[in-house]
């Protein structure tokens, strides 16, 4: 057991949880602000890459990490444009989006970076470590109580709130909700981007064709997690981050890599089958723990259930495509 | 235009009214949609400060177009709205509020999982050091308005799990948060029990005698005569009179709402049933939720016989009429359709029994609004002759099907192939309708037939249900509002909190009996069930 | 001819908005566009090409249809990775297992068995959505990752043809690879099989017209007597069955075994995927989509080739077209509820 616990595992963990952190906490505010992002894959990806060409052509990491966050966005705008200004299906958008991210990674690391498949070199300056972590790990830390204090306290995570739970009812009072649908987006499309400076130049410092390899859809599967709780959904991308973690260890005692690169997925898709069951459960109890008898008077209205996983079903299921 | 105007408002204050009264001239106001419709011509209204204004009118008549037009939501077309004598103009709800005009929907606008002080101050929060919600702050306005004016509303309440007349106030609430001068109630009571409804009107005095204006649009007659000081009314988009409540009496309010002195339940004629032909006997129905939505249900529907079912909204009726159909939570009990029990049946199965079914919510359950009017029109004819030839569909009979219906209900439609989404309420309801008589099923349940609908299609829909039922079909209806149950129904049950409270034979069905019934107050609760048999 | 000009209107715009924003991106990195797209015309369609972006056309179009059918009801399935490589994988184990099998039973019994796998991976997320709450959307994806990774754990390390040092698996037994007559595969008569069958599906049989139905408006479908959670899970499978065939036809053709990544790389899912949202689910318009994506996609490679502009351009091309057309589409809806 000493031999898998130790020291340069949890490293290894913090090293695994900033990325997923960083992507699901956009996420999570698209979630709040009503916009199922399933393109923080893509967003993710295309950071990566703007990374590391910032960083090489700029010669330093930090530029890398700029060029990150606004290429981040730009792909966040094209979702932001589509579903919210236009309203075309978000799901649809968002797929392409990550297909899209694939196709431009790889064709702009042949023309720009003048390399196939991966990109590596020396001299491409990675970002500074301090204690063994990158600043951007520090600061995904700090994002989370920021969240929480954004989100309980501050006037625009108040609304933020609103504008995804009744977008018609915050509208009515006046709260121009496109424009918080469309900052959430464009924030996840920054956090992404983090996320992908983070993967490119933290984690290792190279780029390589499609090296999300699914974080981001891992992403989206935390905020479900999580509930769209700050908290909740650190706790969920740490449980990624651990599984990935000891899968690299245990891949080092010998066990097959294939096992070990999927256990984060079966983990994270069995955290979710054992959230959901556990959920429905629970709002079925909470139901007839308040409401047994007959309603009085008008009649109690059902809580309306507000949690992500439910409502993820629920565009999912109402999406059509014509 | 309207940003300065609320200062200006404030300054040129008239004399007579208490403190922050505001009158409200509303001159020649007319309102044509693109598609032809007149729905407001040359439309006056004034609305002094501390009185309670009823808007009256029938379906249709224009009253929600106005109101919409007040509050800033519609624009007009034509005439000027005048507060203490300055001209303004409304581009948004937003600007119609900032100017002390407020308004409670008929839909409510909340947020369920907030508690009643974050919706009052959602958009208007007090705040700190600019950026930080007060919820404190909140909370205390909010109890300090709810004590000023006796709401009775804990401001830490979750909004999910307030009552409808609650949530009513909620919406007041915000109003007043506002500082609306003139608060316009679209259809308050639609929701509310006879008691709630009492509430609501000593909430809404309170408000009066502290020097505001109301406005409650509605058209149920008597609640008029009881609490407005005076009356507007309107009929086919013009106002027709305003007068004083004290000096008028309900027929003259009734002759000016319809222009003919005729009562809506004249039309009612009996129909003359004979043989069970669907019988409920113990029907207990758990939504979603697990909630306990429909207890102990029993009656039975005749073939020939109309039988209504009257209720406060959210009483079970939906989930009641969803059950018979096989659709909706998990349910126990019996249900025979012709004497064979249908209860373990699917949705399919018992419409291929004999069930058809209006639902309530057209484009949302009734149609797809994306498909075809023909597709809507072969949707549950397509698994049988002859739209079903052999293993396959046929196109042909699908043409020929959706043609004869689209005859039959002098459904308007230039083809078979426009888009359902695209006809008017009344005519998508007149596909639905149609559909669903075609089937030609035992059974027909009815669910809120003709809500926004147009007065012609209502009549026309209204007769076509009558004449199936002197065919010799069942058919059960609800509605929320009585006159339509009187003007079709042969028998009326009562609904209240899940469970059948009352049924009273059309003859004997009084608006009394029936509102206290709908409250969950009935004579035979107290004295057995002598008349249910 | 009229009825067909509504809708493919905004497809065309989609496509035009697409090639423009193509030719940007090679004038940036200097590239002459014109000819670039020259060479994916020739490429695709000329003498040298139409054999190749069939020949991709194939397992495209397998990997469209099972998005398609799904779609049409209103789900999508991402799991087609997972699908397609688990009927692969199938295909190869009952060639490696029952290697005496006489040849048409031979093949008969390997893409039987894959639509059984394909079906059971395509029903699995079905189930979990209408018994769990789990949205489907994400099981179907996530549940690729195992079954791939347990296939490759299979190539490499049980079923590996140790002479070559490469990822693969031996070779199929001649029983198990498919005929060729003359210049055509055996695998394009049972894809036209699956067409043909899905067609049908579509536009005759009753059921199409309830899978269209249940993806115009669930609600509906379910309150006029469809079963709909019974729907998703036929759907599902029938998806996964046509993904698994998909990936049996794949390792039943040259180089007869599963060569690991050889499903995945090509990105056959993916695209497929995206022709059947530029079909927006219609059968013969994915079919139409796919081969129009295939063509686009050897063409990529002709182009590249001859232009130095890398093939990828064919990837980004496609993305785009579905991120334009979503939003045409929206548009388009949003102008006629105006008008009503």
């Amino acid at each position: 057991m000493t031999e898998i616990f130790d020291l340069a595992l949890l490293e290894s963990v913090m090293r695994a949880l900033t990325p997923v952190l960083l992507a699901a906490l956009g996420g999570l505010l698209c979630e709040k602000a009503g916009v199922f992002n399933i393109g923080l894959e893509g967003f993710m990806l295309v950071g990566c890459f703007a990374a590391v060409a910032g960083s090489w052509f700029g010669g330093d990491a930090w530029i890398g990490v700029i060029t990150a966050v606004i290429a981040g966005m730009l792909m966040a705008a094209i979702l932001s444009f589509a579903s919210v200004t236009l309203g075309a299906d978000a799901i649809i958008v968002g797929i392409a989006l990550n297909l899209l991210a694939v196709g431009l990674t790889s064709f702009l690391v042949r023309t720009v970076l003048g390399a196939q498949g991966t990109f590596q070199d020396p001299a491409l300056d990675g970002l500074p470590i301090f204690l063994s972590q990158s600043p951007l790990t520090y600061l995904s830390w700090a994002l989370v109580p920021i969240f929480v204090v954004f989100l309980r306290r501050t006037v625009w995570g108040f609304r933020l709130q609103g504008v995804g739970e009744s977008p018609s009812a915050a509208r009515s009072l006046g709260v121009n909700t496109k424009r918080y649908q469309h900052a959430a987006v464009l924030a996840s499309g920054a956090l992404c981007g983090l996320a992908g400076a983070q993967l490119a130049l933290g984690n290792v410092v190279l780029f390589s064709e499609n090296m999300t390899a699914g974080r981001g859809w891992v992403a989206v599967v935390v905020v479900m997690l999580g509930q769209a709780a700050p908290i909740g959904t650190l706790v969920a991308a740490l449980l990624f981050a651990v599984t990935e973690a000891v899968g690299f260890r245990l891949q080092g005692l010998g066990l097959p890599s294939q096992f070990t690169t999927a256990a984060p997925y079966v983990i994270t898709l069995a955290a979710l089958v054992l959230v959901s069951v556990r959920r429905r459960t629970l709002t079925v109890r909470r139901a007839r723990g308040t409401n047994s008898p007959a309603p009085s008077g008008g009649g109690a209205t059902p809580p309306v259930p507000t949690d992500p996983a439910t409502r993820a079903t629920v565009s999912q299921g109402e999406n059509h495509v014509s | 235009m309207t940003r300065p105007l609320n200062g200006g408002v404030t300054a040129g204050r008239p004399q007579s009214a208490a403190p922050g009264a505001t009158t409200v001239e509303m001159r020649g106001i007319s309102k044509w949609y693109s598609n032809g419709v007149m729905a407001n011509d040359h439309v006056d209204l004034v609305l002094n400060p501390g009185e309670i204004h009823a808007l009256v009118g029938e379906n249709g008549a224009g009253k929600s177009t106005l109101m919409s037009i007040l509050c800033g939501l519609e624009e007009p077309t034509d005439g000027e709205i005048r507060l203490d004598g300055q001209t303004v103009s409304f581009s948004s709800p937003v600007s119609a509020s900032e100017a002390g005009i407020g308004m409670v929907h008929q839909e409510f606008k909340l947020f369920p999982s907030l508690t009643v002080a974050e919706n009052v101050a959602f958009r208007a929060e007090p705040t700190r050091l600019g950026m930080f919600l007060s919820r404190r702050e909140a909370r205390e306005r909010v109890r300090e308005l709810a004590d000023r004016y006796r709401l009775g509303v804990d401001p830490n309440a979750k909004v999910g799990q307030l009552s409808v007349g609650m949530l009513q106030r909620v919406e007041i609430l915000k109003a007043l948060h506002r500082d609306a001068q003139v608060l316009i109630l679209d259809e308050p009571t639609a929701v509310l029990t006879p008691q709630e409804v009492d509430d609501l009107f000593a909430v809404l005095r309170e408000l009066r005698d502290a020097g505001r204006t109301i406005v409650v649009v509605t058209h149920k007659l008597r609640e008029v005569m009881a609490f407005s000081d005076r009356i507007t009314v309107l009929r086919d988009g013009r106002s027709i009179a305003t007068l004083t409540t004290s000096e008028t009496n309900p027929a003259e309010v009734a002759h000016h709402m319809t222009g003919r002195d005729v009562d809506l339940d004249g039309r009612y004629n009996a129909g003359s049933p004979a043989g069970v032909a669907l019988r409920v006997d113990g029907l207990f129905v758990q939504n979603e939720l697990g909630v306990m939505v429909v207890s102990d249900a029993n009656f039975s529907v005749r073939h020939g016989e109309i039988v209504g079912i009257a209720g406060v909204a959210g009483s079970g009726q939906t989930e009641l009429i969803e059950s018979i159909a096989g659709l909706g939570g998990h349910s126990s009990g019996v249900v025979e359709l012709d004497g064979t029990d249908i209860h373990q049946l699917s949705a399919a199965e018992r419409r291929r029994k004999g069930i058809a079914y209006i639902p309530e919510d057209r484009r949302g359950v009734g149609s797809a609004v994306t498909a075809s009017v023909s597709d809507n029109l072969a949707m549950g004819f397509h698994r049988r002759a002859p739209l079903r030839k052999g293993w396959r569909l046929d196109r042909a009979a699908m043409k020929r099907h959706s043609a004869d219906i689209i005859e039959a209900f002098g459904i308007r439609v230039s083809h078979a192939k426009v888009e359902a989404g695209t006809l008017s309420g009344g005519n998508l309801q007149k596909v639905i309708v149609g559909r669903e008589m075609s089937h030609d099923s035992a059974v027909l349940l009815v669910d809120q037939p003709t809500r926004g609908v147009d007065i012609g299609a209502i009549e026309n829909i209204h007769g076509r249900l009558r004449a199936y039922r002197d065919r010799g079909h069942a058919i059960v209806l609800t509605s929320a509002e009585l006159s339509e149950l009187f003007a079709l129904a042969d028998r009326i049950l009562v609904m209240y909190g899940g469970r059948v409270v009352a049924e009273y034979p059309r003859a004997d069905a009084t608006e009394a009996k029936i509102g206290l019934a709908m409250a969950g107050i009935t004579q035979q609760t107290l004295t057995g069930s002598e008349e249910t048999t | 001819m009229r009825a067909w000009w509504p809708s493919l209107r905004p497809m065309l715009i989609a496509l035009g908005i697409a090639l423009a924003i193509g030719a940007a991106l090679m004038l940036i990195s200097g590239s002459n566009p014109l000819q670039a797209y020259g060479q994916i015309i020739v490429g695709s369609l000329g003498p040298n090409g139409w054999a190749a972006t069939l020949s991709l056309a194939i397992p495209v179009i397998g990997c469209a249809l099972a998005v398609s059918l799904p779609l049409r009801a209103g789900l999508i399935n991402l799991g087609g990775e997972g699908q397609l490589v688990g009927g692969g994988i199938t295909a190869v184990v009952v060639g490696t297992y029952f290697a005496d099998l006489p040849f048409p039973l031979s093949l008969i019994l390997a893409i039987g068995a894959a639509a059984l796998v394909g079906a059971v991976i395509g029903f699995v997320p079905a189930i979990m959505e209408n018994k769990l709450g789990v949205p489907l959307l994400i099981s179907s994806l996530l549940l690729s990752y195992p079954i791939v990774a347990v296939t490759s754990f299979l190539v490499r390390f049980v079923l590996l043809d140790k002479g070559t040092g490469l990822p693969q698996t031996e070779t199929l037994p001649a029983a198990f690879q498919m005929p060729q007559f003359g210049k055509v595969t055996g695998a394009l008569f049972v894809l036209i099989v699956i067409i043909a069958v899905v067609i049908v599906i579509d536009r005759m049989l009753p059921a199409g017209f309830e899978i269209r139905m249940t993806g115009l408006n669930r609600k509906f479908s379910g309150y006029s007597g469809v079963a709909v959670s019974r729907m998703t899970l036929w759907v599902m499978a029938a998806g996964g069955m046509i993904a698994g065939v998909t990936g049996a036809l794949v390792v039943t053709a040259f180089p007869f075994r599963f060569v690991d990544g050889a499903l995945i790389t090509p990105a056959y899912v993916w695209t497929g995927l995206l022709a059947a949202m530029l079909a927006r689910a219609n059968p013969v318009g994915a079919v139409v989509a796919a081969v129009f994506f295939s063509a686009l996609q050897v063409g990529g490679a002709a182009m590249e080739r001859e232009t130095f502009v890398p093939r990828e351009l064919s990837s980004i091309l496609q993305a785009v077209i579905i991120i334009v057309l979503a939003g045409a589409i929206a548009l388009n809806a949003r102008k006629k509820q105006k008008v009503a």
